[in-house]
């Protein structure tokens, strides 16, 4: 049996940017980034002050106040995500579709916030009791849970947790049970909720924040910017997106995975040469086909030069002739829904033919010297495109995308 | 003879690897003791705590020998009471 092709026809994005797709791609456009001092915490308790958080958000425009109190703020950016990409697809689950409708989340953390608010409660406050719906809240696959439920999707629901790749996992597991007819829907991403004190405070001991913004590939780089929010795909047969006339963002063609066996936190080159071929292999890809990639770019001095390496290792001469970009610049880093809103990105610069810029870049680094579309958005016909994702521990995940034609 | 000070980073040295503390002088370098990143980072928070001080991230790339570390903590220890408010927050 020949495997199917999968469709992108649905997404749903809250991030910094904007809290739904068309205001985030209005932001990666502009190159207007979503990166400002952080509104939510006591930042004289902070070596940093800056964030990617979503701005102005308010629960109650988006849930029940009894919904809302199952819901920690990681699962509410999955809900709103999930929702706005199934509408957007078009897709009605009606009941014979429902059982055969996968949910995949990634992340990193969980319901961090929840159970930071909990710990306060109980060794600060001495309180001596912990909220009854501390652990529906907090467990990393609520937010599976509440979309499968809140859709009446009873397929294959799961959440996977590979740190800073876990929402490209996701995307990728999705894609491969459509293809092998496990699924005739997923909605696949993930969310990240990281700003409370508890959580940012062993950020800050990481000392790998940065203290202004981010900058991806500059000279002056001085670390990454934590953010928020969430981020779903719709995947469907790319035969049956045909069929019912859906838009089609891109095709997901392929995905690639490894391991560095190297380090809980340093970077390695082999680990991620060894994805990005493994995705285009899997997506029947050569080198010279892809035109553009969503680097996972953290910002960090060491990411971008080790990712540099990795492209030109992975490219060979091709490298030269790649654009390749990194929107944590725009977002920050949103953890375990960084690998999701990189894959949305990846998707409207295809479908838009326009690639969105590595913003705040100040001066070329000898160490990252790829064509790294500094500052501007770039208008540009991509034909394929990898999506990278390279998490602490050194699990790699990368998702490669297609053109076609509508 | 190592003043207090170096005594306590030693010490701190010496917990942080688990290795012993004669293995350790103010010239070792620290690449040569096995620090990798996350070494390094844990190193600070033990001398953060026990010194009462906030080492600047910036500081802590030029961080090469032992005796970097002493002359660092000894700098943000006099800072600190000639300037207590500048021991809190950080940069």
């Amino acid at each position: 049996m020949s495997k199917r092709r999968v469709a992108i026809t649905g997404l749903g994005v809250i991030c910094a940017l904007g809290s739904h797709t068309a205001a985030v791609w209005d932001s990666l456009r502009a190159g207007r980034c979503g990166i400002a001092r952080m509104d939510s915490v006591d930042l004289s308790k902070l070596r940093f002050q800056n964030g990617a958080q979503v701005h102005g958000y308010d629960a109650g425009k988006h849930f029940e106040p009894k919904q809302a109190d199952l819901l920690d703020r990681f699962a509410q950016f999955a809900l709103i995500a999930a929702r706005e990409a199934l509408r957007d697809s078009g897709i009605t689950l009606g009941a014979g579709l429902r059982e055969q409708t996968a949910i995949v989340t990634g992340s990193c953390m969980g319901g961090q916030s929840t159970q930071d608010t909990a710990f306060v409660e109980l060794y600060q406050r001495d309180l001596g009791r912990v909220h009854p719906l501390s652990i529906p809240r907090t467990m990393a696959s609520a937010a599976a849970s509440q979309i499968s439920m809140e859709l009446g999707a009873t397929g294959p629901a799961y959440t996977i947790s590979t740190a800073c790749a876990s929402s490209s996992h996701a995307i990728g597991q999705a894609f491969w049970m459509i293809r092998q007819g496990a699924a005739e829907i997923a909605i696949a991403g993930g969310s990240e909720a990281p700003f409370s004190m508890g959580l940012l405070k062993a950020w800050e001991a990481m000392r790998i924040i940065s203290p202004d913004t981010c900058r991806p590939f500059s000279k002056d780089r001085r670390g990454l910017i934590l953010g928020e929010g969430g981020a779903m795909l719709v995947l469907e047969p790319l035969d049956a997106a045909r069929a019912r006339g859906a838009r089609i963002y891109a095709e997901l063609a392929g995905f690639g995975m490894s391991s560095d066996a190297h380090h809980i936190t340093q970077p390695s080159v082999d680990g991620p040469v060894r994805a990005m071929r493994a995705a285009l292999r899997d997506a029947g890809l050569l080198p010279e086909q892809v035109g553009y990639i969503n680097a996972h770019g953290t910002g960090t001095p060491a990411n971008d030069s080790i990712e540099t390496l990795a492209i030109r290792a992975a490219f060979g001469a091709h490298a030269g002739r790649l654009a390749v970009s990194s929107t944590k610049s725009l977002h920050g880093h949103a953890l375990g829904a960084a690998g999701a809103l990189e894959a949305v990105c990846t998707a409207l610069a295809i479908r838009e033919g326009l690639i969105p810029p590595t913003a705040n870049f100040n001066a070329p680094d000898p160490e990252c010297d790829l064509d790294v579309v500094p500052n501007l958005a770039r208008p540009a016909h991509v034909e394929c495109a990898l999506s990278n994702s390279f998490a602490f521990g050194g699990l790699n995940a990368v998702l490669a995308f297609r053109a076609h034609p509508n | 003879m190592m003043d207090e000070n170096s005594e306590k980073v030693v010490s701190a040295i010496a917990s942080v690897k688990h290795i012993p503390r004669e293995m350790i002088s103010l010239d070792s370098s620290l690449e040569g003791l096995g620090f990798d990143s996350l070494d390094r980072i844990t190193l600070l928070f033990e001398l953060e705590k026990q010194f009462n001080i906030s080492v600047p991230d910036d500081a802590v790339p030029a961080l090469r020998v032992v005796r970097d570390v002493v002359e660092g903590v000894a700098r943000l220890v006099a800072n600190a009471s000639l300037h207590p408010a500048a021991s809190e927050g950080g940069p």
